[in-house]
């Protein structure tokens, strides 16, 4: 049980850290109105935003009963 | 009143303080309330984040500064401050016939249902022909440009419909209407953005 509880935390500080750089990508993005700036945003944003959330979904549905 | 881009950045503020809290603390996930928040924290705000910030970027994509800021489309900004009013786009400008900051986006986009959407797919090629292609010189439309677009503004005003030029000829509005006779290239306002003449001319210095 404890092992599953670590596992979960792991996965959400993981998941955490993978959507503040994807929020970190996204603020960066919208100081510059070039398009750049929306393929940055689209591409590695939506690379951190999707492991993020995808992990997160991933750790509730692993989570035991 | 807060703009858009400031409710998008509290928001992204707001995101990032909730999740630090859950990756130095995940442990209160344990608690009903620390799911919630994680839940809050971890899924619903990153994605209200992202669709925002697509809207936010595909807003921006309108403006005249952002398709200036591809080399390649220098001179059309060049020709936009043409000291002629017989350059069509230059007059248009200067005259603010078009909004001034979205000036690239009011004359070529396809005012028809899901226009706007085509507009934004076709600049999303432009941006991988770009990066990843060579695009054509002199860059060319995709198709001939369809009288709807000057319509969309100039029907029913009262320069167009009563114009000497227009009603000289009975059949010269109907046929405009119909897309039959080109505005640009049926010899009427042919000179649009003519980049290839502008070390000839003389521009507009826009007073401060």
């Amino acid at each position: 049980m404890s092992f599953n509880g670590s596992q979960i935390e792991r996965r959400l500080r993981v998941s955490g850290v993978l959507l503040i750089l994807g929020l970190s990508v996204e603020a960066t993005s919208l100081r510059w109105s070039h398009p750049t700036a929306f393929l940055v945003f689209l591409f590695l944003g939506g690379l951190f935003w999707g492991g993020g959330i995808l992990l997160y979904l991933y750790s509730l549905v692993s989570e035991g009963p | 009143m807060i703009g858009p881009t400031a409710i998008l950045s509290i928001l992204i503020a707001l995101s990032v303080t909730l999740i630090t809290i859950l990756v130095i603390w995940p442990s209160i996930t344990t608690t009903r309330g620390g799911k919630i928040l994680a839940f809050l924290a971890l899924f619903i705000l990153p994605m209200l984040c992202a669709a925002m910030g697509a809207s936010e970027h595909l807003e921006r994509s309108k403006q005249t500064q952002f398709c200036l800021s591809c080399h390649i489309m220098e001179p059309y900004g060049k020709s936009l401050y043409v000291d002629d009013p017989k350059y069509l786009a230059a007059a248009h400008l200067q005259n603010h016939r078009v909004r001034p900051d979205q000036a690239c986006y009011t004359c070529h986009t396809d005012y028809v249902l899901y226009g706007g959407m085509k507009a934004k797919l076709r600049g999303l090629r432009h941006v991988y022909v770009q990066y990843l292609a060579t695009p054509s010189k002199p860059i060319r439309l995709y198709h001939p440009y369809n009288n709807r677009e000057c319509l969309h503004c100039h029907a029913g005003a009262r320069s167009f419909e009563e114009g000497a030029v227009h009603n000289a000829d009975p059949q010269t509005l109907p046929a405009v209407r119909a897309n039959k006779l080109s505005c640009l290239s049926s010899g009427c306002h042919e000179v649009v953005h003519n980049v290839a003449q502008l070390d000839k001319v003389k521009f507009w210095k826009v007073a401060q």
